[in-house]
């Protein structure tokens, strides 16, 4: 007797469940299709009759038999546009690739997926992991007590997922208070588990605002290898003390064989500072590195020449984690014919694309802009593609060398003048 | 009868529509007059406007001083942490422009007839000589006030179109596509809180919307007539390079 009481008990929770879900989806179906007609850069996205596209679509979503058959649906209608940037990610996925971290402390690390697994790639001078000897080609097995490899494995087996989220949500397990400690179990380069408490400290560089942004730890480097002059920088901010740098450096190398820039895990920030940038390499006026088409306008990233240029070979060091201003930095150059790019196919997202929860838990992520290069190519979705393909190894970081800034450096004395 | 009655309304309406439009002219000229009048430009030699501009969406605020000499010369400089210094300016034909992020610059073509039509001190006043042609092309209702619509088409570049208000002659906005490196860029500007700043009135708070960009500037005071040294107005040493690298070329 009971039993049957409980049934439709049962019956209406999991109906109530059923029309939950569908809400859900049909409240997640609306902010995807709404995003889209407002944000993106043509009025008549891709030049479809967007109020059809939802009167088409909506029916589908409102009778699909589950979660994962309303995402596809979704999904089929963004794939309308014909344009990258415009994806569902499962909500599982979105979960796991989270990288918000657990505070700004940092061990100084800096790390990278290779052959798939968590690398040491860099450990930054006078930092708690230099101090535990922890080096570069070092594998990360373990942060926090949580295995890394189910993660990565997750996001690989997501083909949404690119370098850049897999690689922010790498780091970020490498991540936690200022003042707290990180539990990390290292493979070392004959292979031995390496268990080690490290300190987590403020992160390198000085904290610089923008407006509304978060403040964020910006720094750069600039010296010489040899005859040739160096400067890497981890962001396109902090502009008076970056541009200031980069002015320096350009200014104290005008003998230099050649000049390497190293965009590696420079995810961008101030578009205009590409532009300002550009201005120390090219000496030819009413030259652009690309165009960039929003809604209501389209404008032009045009070069400057500086009164005093640097006219000697550049090159430009990239990476999965290379993205947004450093693209349209990497990019105009290359199309320009004023750097030679090495490293490895950049992150593939000029634009300033955002990702979103949706109601239904499933993550959105949409582009708002179209930017193309100088060469003509759309770089949102494509990226840039090195002139020279040089990949990091764990064997190279664990002799100790950096194969993409040798490649660079082996080019660059090859062009010395007899 | 019927038929006559339905008729008077459209009768009334031919009538009202008949109403001459006052010219260009004569709003251009009452702006001049309800804003000072022809004498206070006059007096008006030079000039320091002191105020604060802010970009709302980026939560960015810095300085602005303005100064602007008769007969051509201005000089116009922000300064912004997060950015550092944007300076731009007009020397007698010489426009420019220089900053932190863009690096300087030599303006040319319809940028820089644009710029040195817009620095010109006199440039309320004188809207005969920068706008060869105006017309009035109607009445538009601005935050609940009626407006004529004046474009002014100057001899190079695109026709500005200005909105004065019927009631108090006050231009309250100005809609143009303003010539710039980045590309031809759709300008809108909201004027208001106009103030008298020694004998001219002019909006202290101006809301500028340039394509993808909100940006609005506030002018808490304006020194009038004052001493200003020439070196304010000289080409810096970044853009006399490139004046002269040009001349070289």
């Amino acid at each position: 007797m009971l039993a049957r009481r409980l049934i439709p008990l049962f019956a209406a929770a999991l109906s109530a469940l059923g029309q939950t879900r569908t809400q859900l989806d049909l409240d997640s179906f609306e902010k995807v299709w709404t995003t889209v007609r407002d944000k993106h850069w043509q009025v008549k996205p891709a030049g479809l009759d967007w109020q059809a596209i939802h009167d088409e679509y909506r029916p589908k979503v409102e009778n699909a038999a589950s979660h994962d058959a309303a995402r596809a649906i979704m999904q089929e209608m963004l794939g309308r546009l014909k344009e990258s940037h415009f994806a569902i990610i499962p909500g599982t996925v979105y979960s796991a690739i989270d990288d918000e971290g657990e505070g700004p402390g940092t061990a100084g690390i800096d790390a990278r997926v290779l052959d798939g697994h968590a690398v040491v790639t860099s450990v930054d001078p006078g930092s708690p992991a230099e101090k535990q000897g922890v080096r570069p080609g070092w594998q990360i097995e373990r942060t926090h007590g949580i295995d890394l490899e189910p993660l990565i494995r997750q996001a690989r087996s997501n083909p949404v997922i690119h370098e850049l989220q897999l690689t922010r949500a790498v780091l970020a397990r490498l991540s936690g208070p200022i003042g707290g400690t990180l539990d990390a179990t290292f493979l070392n380069s004959s292979g031995s588990k390496v268990n080690v408490t490290l300190d987590l400290t403020a992160p390198r560089g000085q904290t610089s605002g923008f407006g509304n942004l978060p403040p964020q730890h910006v720094w750069f480097e600039s010296k010489k290898l040899g005859s040739t002059g160096y400067f890497r920088f981890n962001m396109f901010l902090d502009l008076p003390r970056v541009m200031a740098g980069f002015q320096q450096t350009v200014e104290g190398c005008q003998a230099c064989d050649g000049l390497i820039i190293d965009l590696r895990g420079n995810p961008g920030g101030i578009g205009g500072m590409a532009m300002g940038m550009a201005g120390f390499l090219v000496d030819k006026p009413n030259q652009r590195l690309g165009t960039m088409y929003l809604r209501d306008s389209t404008l032009n990233f045009v070069v400057n020449p500086r009164a005093d240029v640097f006219s000697g070979p550049v090159a430009v060091l990239v990476d999965g984690c290379s993205a947004s201003t450093s693209e349209i930095f990497a990019g105009g150059l290359k199309d320009l014919g004023r750097a030679r790019v090495f490293g490895t196919h950049t992150a593939a997202a000029a634009l300033p694309s955002a990702f979103e929860r949706l109601p239904n838990g499933d993550g959105f992520q949409y582009a708002v802009a179209n930017y193309i290069s100088e060469g003509g190519q759309p770089l949102e979705g494509l990226g840039v593609t090195p002139d020279v393909l040089v990949e990091l190894t764990p064997a190279a970081l664990l002799a100790g060398h950096d194969p993409v800034v040798d490649a660079a450096l082996n080019w660059i004395r090859r062009q010395k003048k007899p | 009868m019927n038929r006559r009655v339905l008729l008077l309304p459209l009768v009334l309406q031919v009538c009202f529509a008949a109403d001459p439009l006052p010219s260009a002219e004569s709003i251009l000229d009452r702006y001049v007059q309800v804003t000072g009048g022809k004498q206070a430009y006059e007096k008006r030699k030079t000039e320091i406007a002191h105020g604060t501009v802010e970009f709302p969406a980026l939560g960015i605020k810095g300085t602005m001083t303005r100064y602007a000499a008769e007969p051509d010369k201005y000089y116009y400089t922000v300064e912004i942490e997060a950015i550092g210094k944007m300076e731009t300016g007009i020397n007698g034909p010489i426009a420019w422009e220089n900053s932190a992020i863009l690096g300087p610059r030599l303006k040319t073509g319809v940028e820089r007839a644009e710029a040195i039509r817009e620095g010109s001190l006199s440039a309320t006043l004188n809207w005969r000589k920068l706008y060869p042609k105006v017309e009035n092309q109607g009445i538009e209702t601005i935050d609940g006030e009626e407006c004529f619509k004046v474009a002014m088409t100057p001899a190079e570049g695109q026709p500005v179109i200005g909105y004065f208000q019927k009631k108090s002659g006050l231009q309250v906005k100005l809609t143009t596509i303003a010539s710039s490196q980045l590309g031809d860029i759709p300008v809108e500007m909201i004027a208001s809180d106009y103030k008298n700043f020694g004998g001219i009135l002019e909006p202290a708070k101006v809301i500028q919307k340039a394509g993808p960009q909100e940006f609005s500037m506030t002018i808490d005071r304006v020194e009038v007539n004052p001493a200003i040294p020439p070196e304010t107005f000289a080409l810096p040493a970044e853009i006399r390079k490139l004046v002269d690298k040009t001349a070289a070329k």
